[in-house]
């Protein structure tokens, strides 16, 4: 790397280790930041309110102790660690907090977090758990009753112009992310997965505006790249629920991986989908959120009667990436107590098979201590397919 | 000739052998204590001296294990499924689903003729299904692990247990003894325990004939009976199978050499 791809990305780890430095300094100067857990808040709705949607993070290497008096154990323990940072008041320059029924624990503990913290803003957002034609017609109220409660909590009313506007601005971030993988397709990629996790985490603690231009900086790094920050290894996709922090793919990076895809939160399932434009905002919303993320929390109906079928539907996303991003192998990394990937976990194994990519599948809890079993089992997983 | 070293620094127990063109030329085992770098000095002056050869004359040696990055000598470290896999197929070239036993997992692989890994699936992040229960058990009956599978065969009435944890094995097992349930049984019950365990991570892998079992939990006779009397099928084990993964490192070696096996 040259010096100011250096400084970039000095800069970028500077604001994913001191996570939402600016974003307390933009609070200061009375800039209204609603944090969100999970990708199914619709953070166009934050932004034409005037405020600035922040996605709430864990830390893996922070104990969970306050959280645990307030939240039972038997939650995910990603959302365990968010939730304790959040009452240990990293979060404090938050003006709210708005959770969707992303899972069951999401359901159940919105009351504590209401409990727990200071923010004068809470709201949850209601998402149907199916997707068909009247989950729509819910799924809009929904999303007005939303806007609503924004409007009041910004004192402003949220025009169509406005949405329109946040959902031009969030498609852009969007497109700037997916023109970053395109990167990743060289082999080995001119971006390396670890560099562009950290890049992703990052922009989700800024403004849109910000993010747009911290992407913008990237790219233009990026392009002048002339070699690859990897050595050339198996090419692999991250496939699971959120993984906000970089430990897992810096390490199989350092054990000689190539992560060049993923289905994760803060990746692809986040990122890949854009809202329509040029039609009724709301309606445009509904359709992204519900229907184009593409998360094990929605129950897809098997319309074509067999197995092979609902596969297809289900996870036919990681057969295109694999195609587009030449992968090799997966690993499919799971939270502890993750009701929603857990259930799926045979059903994606077939799917891997059906697909000839070799899995590897890690079960693991949300702790920086368990680095080591996973490495026995990564080496051991890139020697075979290697 | 020069010789080629493997070594295998495991998190209970650690393993070397030496091996030439002809054969094998030592091979020694000691506990891993607590400096895995002192006990990998250790093995590689034993295995000299088993071998009648001078540091010189080692051409390449390849460490696995636990602890294999403290193995400041090695030229390579190599995963021990790998190893394993390598180390079992040059013995028994049948196999193709292997167990391996040890103190910190219990893995089982699938493997080809070649001794090349398709799959694998380890134990879970916890001491449950893995060896270290085994250890354990011994040292509340006050028993060798050495002794533990014999006298586990003798029993005639295995004791049931709830459990596979091997926390909450102990405490059972010390509950038990106080209600005057023989040694042997409270043994049989622990292995049948450990087999169940070892045999639905086995199932989950899949498995193909013939079935290994190696690793230091192999040793273990009433282990084996246990594993056989679930599975309802025979299982291979090489003669010295906490040994595997160190064969493994040492053929490993040998390949890297241009020598074939």
């Amino acid at each position: 790397m040259n010096d100011k791809q250096t400084s970039l990305f000095n800069t970028i780890e500077n604001y994913y280790k001191d996570y939402g430095v600016r974003a307390k300094e933009l609070a200061r100067e009375g800039k209204k930041f609603i944090g969100y857990v999970c990708s199914f808040v619709p953070l166009e709705i934050i932004t034409a309110a005037g405020c600035i949607p922040f996605r709430v993070r864990g830390n893996i290497y922070e104990p969970i102790s306050k959280g645990d008096t307030l939240l039972e154990t038997i939650v995910c323990p990603y959302y365990r660690s968010v939730f304790d940072l959040s009452v240990k008041g990293k979060y404090d320059f938050l003006s709210g907090l708005v959770i969707p029924h992303g899972c069951d624990s999401m359901v159940r503990s919105y009351s504590a977090w209401m409990y727990s913290l200071p923010y004068s803003y809470f709201h949850f957002l209601n998402i149907p758990t199916v997707c068909v034609e009247s989950s729509f017609e819910f799924f809009n109220a929904e999303l007005n009753t939303f806007r609503k409660s924004m409007e009041k909590f910004a004192g402003k009313a949220i025009t169509e112009e406005d949405l329109a506007k946040a959902i031009r601005v969030h498609n852009e971030n969007r497109d700037k992310v997916r023109n970053l993988y395109e990167f990743r397709k060289a082999n080995p990629p001119l971006i390396s997965g670890t560099e562009l996790t950290m890049a992703l985490t990052v922009g989700s603690s800024l403004p849109i505006g910000e993010s747009n231009d911290l992407f913008d900086q990237i790219l233009v790094e990026i392009r002048r790249r002339e070699k690859s920050p990897l050595k050339k290894g198996p090419r692999l996709l991250m496939d699971g629920a959120c993984l906000d922090n970089i430990e897992l793919i810096k390490l199989v990076e350092e054990l000689g991986g190539n992560v060049v895809a993923d289905t994760i939160c803060n990746g692809a399932r986040d990122y890949f989908p854009r809202t329509d434009e040029g039609e009724n905002p709301i309606d445009a919303l509904g359709r992204r959120y519900l229907d184009k993320i593409n998360c094990p929390k929605t129950y897809r109906e098997n319309k074509t009667g067999t197995f092979e079928g609902d596969m297809a539907s289900r996870f036919g996303d990681i057969g295109a990436y694999a195609k587009e991003f030449g992968i090799e192998g997966a690993i499919l990394y799971i939270y502890k107590y993750c009701d929603p990937f857990g259930f799926e976990v045979p059903a994606r194994k077939a799917y891997y098979q059906s697909i000839h990519v070799p899995l590897l599948h890690l079960e693991d809890v949300y702790s920086a201590g368990t680095i080591g079993q996973l490495r026995t089992r990564i080496q051991a997983f890139l020697e075979m397919i290697g | 000739m020069a010789i080629v070293l493997g070594v295998d620094i495991g998190s209970a127990a650690s393993k070397g052998i030496a091996l030439n063109d002809q054969g094998t030329l030592g091979s020694y085992e000691c506990p891993s204590g607590g400096d895995f770098k002192l006990t990998a000095e250790r093995i590689k002056k034993e295995l000299l001296s088993q071998a009648g050869k001078s540091e010189n004359d080692i051409s390449r040696t390849v460490a696995t294990g636990y602890g294999s990055n403290r193995v400041t000598f090695a030229d390579e470290v190599k995963p021990d499924i790998v190893c394993i896999a390598k180390g079992i197929s040059s013995l028994l070239p049948s196999v193709r689903t292997v167990i391996d036993v040890g103190d910190l997992y219990t893995k089982v692989l699938r493997i080809d003729g070649n001794g090349s890994v398709h799959n694998f699936l380890l134990s879970g992040k916890c001491a449950g299904g893995s060896g270290r229960i085994l250890q354990v058990i011994a040292k509340v009956l006050h028993v060798r692990v050495e002794e533990i599978g014999e006298l586990s065969l003798k029993s005639k009435k295995r004791v049931e247990f709830n459990t596979g944890c091997a926390v909450f094995a102990e405490s059972e097992a010390i509950s038990r003894l106080s209600q005057e349930v023989k040694k042997e049984d409270l043994l049989a019950g622990i292995h049948r325990a450990l087999a169940a365990q070892i045999d639905s991570l086995t199932e989950r892998m899949g498995v193909e004939q013939d079935m290994a079992m190696v690793g230091g939990g192999a040793r273990d006779a009433g282990l084996v009976q246990a594993f056989k009397e679930i599975r309802g099928h025979d299982i291979l084990v090489p003669e010295k199978p906490h040994m595997i993964a160190a064969l493994g490192a040492a053929i490993i070696a040998m390949e890297n050499l241009g020598i074939p096996q």
